[in-house]
């Protein structure tokens, strides 16, 4: 009987119940979208903030102190300790991986350079552009300045990683013009008196709006060999995808008990990827550059909480529209439940048809919602980040939910109100 | 008599309006507290930006790094030629925050501070010196508020201060804590330093060390010289060329050059977040739009009886619409203006919340939601014209 009244309502008057699924479809569709988009805007915003580069340094643990003035490193290349190239392949079999984007080496060789006649001094400054990296289970993982400093721009095209080629900083080409053009062979050597020389192409100018600018970019091994250390480098530049800090993340690994341990462990954040470095790569030092580590999880915190704040909204915004639309029906039907009343249903018996009718809606309303927003989603991903968001099913269920609790919540109110009705005067027409 | 039915009209109905009224305030609250969100977020990002540090330098023309091969004087640039042109009327004193009068409605902050570098001995072992003022570079609202430092008290600029801030490498390597005296050797003169603050920041700045900068230019003999100024200018990317540009055009002496990984980044993102806000905005003024449209399209369709009633009255079709959209209007205007009120403690509550400083309300906003509230009222309101087809004697039957 019950289920039976529940359907004729909706056979009998289903322009009546247009407005409520209507309204139910799209605060649904806006709260899946903006659910979708919160949820994975960690993730993406993340990935965005590459663009500043490496948020990692890694140098030697016993280094002697790098006396380094605008980029340049001014040690004697015999001095101090270096990291093994070998061992690099090892950072992507870190617990957190797939969250290093990138790492490049870097490896200063003050040098003379020689073309036409014309002898510079200035710096070698050997680095990997995209190298493929052999990692220990037997994959290559192409990575270089193009993942860690995505902001340098090249005139001409990058070298090789494996050719005798180079390219030479904006700033050094423009001091000497003419003579660092692009497709010039240019020799460099260690000092003016040291026979070893090495001649190397120039295929393009480099503009990276800091110190190397003034300095020639060559493929880490000439720079290697050249300083005759083979196989070495000096410092390490890594880019992660990390988590923005939080209480746990600012507390010291000792003195966290178990569990909290293995949360910070388990969790990407920037002092765990650091900590689990140093593990792979022992005798090393690994500092977060605060500038670009600090920014990056601030404004992810904060545009993360900003989004939760317009989901709420969002939120609230589906529930009065759902609330609204309660209300009318409730009135609307004053009659109906007039009849009902006089024949003898309970207040619980008429609020129980009316919150039915509302879930079935919500049910109903909440599918075809969640449909729409997960297309709204789709193309906001697109459009913002470039690649569609993707489909989170697990979202349905609680999309579902909220619907009916929004859906019931907005009935109470008038529902309470039809308590009160009197069937006498309602039927009388009053 | 327009007026006198127009306020039974709203006065007779009181509970239902009550509804619809409370849908129209807090969806005029939430699309002007969003409305506010959405023009203050570019300003409120790049202040969030501020902690990259500088990202505009001054430096020497073409220093390249042949000059140092030699027994070459490295180039310097006058200090006080930069700070006259930075600004004419920059306070004594540190930190260093200015506002360069043409640019100020794009640009928020600038923070600027000088480094005189140096290769000093302490103990024998060579390490990089760098003369700074230590407000202006670290200090709270200096140039790099992201780098911590490990002290006793707060950072306080005391010119030709003895005290020194050193990077924490150098902190391990020369056995150094705070509180232990250095003495600084710079070719064959002395100076003694102690160290009240070690730094860290995870960049090159950790093997440094820093002095005050007269100590730095009486040590060197360079008064009044520094090596290079960085900048901290905050605005738009194009506010940040256009201003780099602009202070070239005043220095053409030396060379000003925007630090590239820092401006080319904080474009990048400010515009895909700035998008970001825009289209999850928009998306909730359709949605909160949709919603008054339909509270009022249901408030609308109670009123069929009043309408049957004024019919046949003899009330003129025309007549009855206006008096109901009259009535859905001034519901409009006075949900939107209440709204705005509470729009405006949500966006200060957010922008609490969110970063910590309030969103300043806008007075556009105001007229905007106003308006977006009586035309999605009026919308809603539409079915009404239909009501020209009402039968009066059916209605008023009641059927």
């Amino acid at each position: 009987m019950f289920a039976r009244l529940v359907g004729e309502s909706f056979v009998r008057n289903p322009r009546r119940k247009i407005l409520t699924a209507a309204a139910l479809v799209v605060g649904m569709a806006v709260a899946t979208a903006t659910l979708t988009v919160a949820l994975d805007v960690g993730d993406r915003l993340a990935r965005e903030f590459r663009s500043l580069g490496a948020n990692l340094l890694i140098t030697p643990d016993s280094d002697t102190l790098p006396l380094e003035i605008g980029g340049v490193d001014y040690r004697p290349v015999d001095e101090g300790a270096y990291l093994d190239e070998a061992s690099l392949g090892k950072l992507k079999t870190i617990f957190w991986r797939h969250n290093i984007v990138g790492f490049t080496p870097f490896l200063d060789v003050p040098a003379v350079v020689s073309v036409d006649g014309v002898k510079v001094h200035t710096t070698l400054v050997g680095t990997w552009y995209e190298h493929a990296v052999l990692i220990p289970d037997g994959t290559k993982f192409k990575t270089g300045a193009s993942a860690t400093h995505p902001w340098w721009k090249v005139q001409g095209h990058w070298f090789h990683d494996d050719a005798n080629e180079c390219v030479v900083g904006a700033g050094l080409a423009a001091t000497n013009p003419g003579v660092f053009s692009v497709g010039k062979t240019i020799n460099v050597a260690k000092s003016e008196n040291v026979g070893r020389t090495q001649s190397l192409t120039v295929t393009g100018i480099v503009l990276t709006g800091d110190a190397e600018d003034r300095a020639v970019l060559t493929p880490l091994s000439v720079a290697q060999n050249l300083s005759g250390h083979p196989g070495k480098t000096r410092q390490l530049f890594v880019s992660a995808l990390t988590k923005p800090a939080d209480s746990l993340s600012e507390r010291d690994p000792k003195t966290l008990s178990a569990k909290d341990y293995d949360r910070w462990f388990c969790s990407p954040y920037i002092s765990s990827i650091s900590f689990q470095i140093r593990q792979f790569l022992p005798g090393t030092d690994v500092r977060a550059i605060r500038r670009v580590a600090d920014t990056e999880g601030r404004i992810l915190a904060r545009i993360g909480l900003l989004l939760w704040i317009v989901t709420l909204a969002a939120l609230a915004g589906a529930a009065l529209a759902v609330a609204a639309t309660a209300a009318t029906t409730v009135l609307e039907r004053r009659d109906e439940i007039g009849i009902m009343k006089a024949i003898g249903a309970t207040n619980s018996i008429v609020a129980g048809i009316f919150l039915a009718e509302q879930v079935l809606l919500a049910l109903v309303g909440g599918t075809i919602g969640f449909c729409a927003g997960v297309g709204l989603a789709w193309i906001l991903g697109e459009s913002v980040f470039g690649t569609p968001s993707s489909l989170r099913v697990v979202l349905l269920p609680v999309v579902l939910g909220l619907a009916a609790i929004i859906a019931i919540v907005g009935s109470l109110i008038p529902l309470r109100h039809a308590a009160h009705f009197q069937p006498a005067p309602i039927l009388r027409g009053e | 008599m327009f007026t006198r039915l127009l306020w039974k009209l709203l006065h007779a109905s009181r509970g239902r309006l009550v509804v619809a009224l409370v849908a129209l305030v807090s969806g005029a609250a939430v699309i002007s507290a969003l409305l506010n969100l959405q023009f203050d977020i570019e300003r409120k990002l790049t202040q969030e930006f501020r902690t990259l540090g500088a990202n505009v330098v001054i430096a020497p023309p073409n220093v390249t790094s042949a000059a140092r091969s030699a027994a070459e004087e490295p180039a310097l640039i006058d200090e006080a030629s930069v700070w006259k042109v930075l600004d004419p009327n920059l306070p004594k004193g540190n930190p260093r925050e200015t506002r360069v009068e043409e640019l100020k409605p794009q640009l928020e902050f600038l923070a600027a501070a000088p480094y005189l570098y140096f290769i000093g001995r302490v103990a024998g072992a060579p390490v990089v010196v760098g003369g700074t003022q230590f407000g202006a570079a670290f200090g709270p609202f200096g140039l790099e508020p992201t780098w911590k430092l490990e002290t006793g008290g707060t950072i306080q600029a005391v010119e030709g201060s003895p005290s020194c801030v050193i990077g924490r490498n150098v902190a391990k390597q020369l056995k150094l804590s705070v509180g232990s005296p250095i003495e600084l050797q710079y070719l064959d003169q002395h100076r003694q330093f102690v160290v009240h603050w070690i730094l860290d920041s995870g960049a090159a700045q950790d093997s440094q060390i820093f002095v005050d900068l007269r100590a730095a230019q009486s040590l060197l003999g360079v008064g009044g010289q520094v090596s290079l100024i960085q900048l901290r200018v905050n605005g738009t990317p194009k506010a940040i060329s256009q201003y780099t540009a602009h202070l070239a055009a005043l220095l053409p002496q030396y060379e000003v050059r925007p630090i590239r990984q820092v401006t080319e980044a904080e474009g990048e993102l400010l515009s895909r977040i700035r998008l970001l806000i825009l289209s999850m905005v928009l998306l909730i003024l359709v949605l909160t739009g949709l919603c008054v449209l339909a509270t009022m399209a249901a408030l609308a369709m109670e009123r069929r009886e009043d309408v049957g009633l004024m019919k046949a009255l003899g009330g003129s079709i025309s007549r009855i619409v206006g008096l109901f959209l009259a009535e859905v209007g001034v519901l409009g205007a006075i949900g939107g203006l209440a709204g705005c009120i509470a729009g405006v403690a949500l966006s200060h509550w957010m922008g609490q919340r969110v970063f910590g400083t309030a969103i300043s309300a806008r007075w556009e906003i105001f007229p905007l939601t106003v308006a977006l509230m009586v035309g999605a009222a009026l919308a809603g309101a539409l079915p009404l014209r239909r009501l020209g087809n009402v039968k009066p004697a059916v209605i008023l039957r009641g059927e």
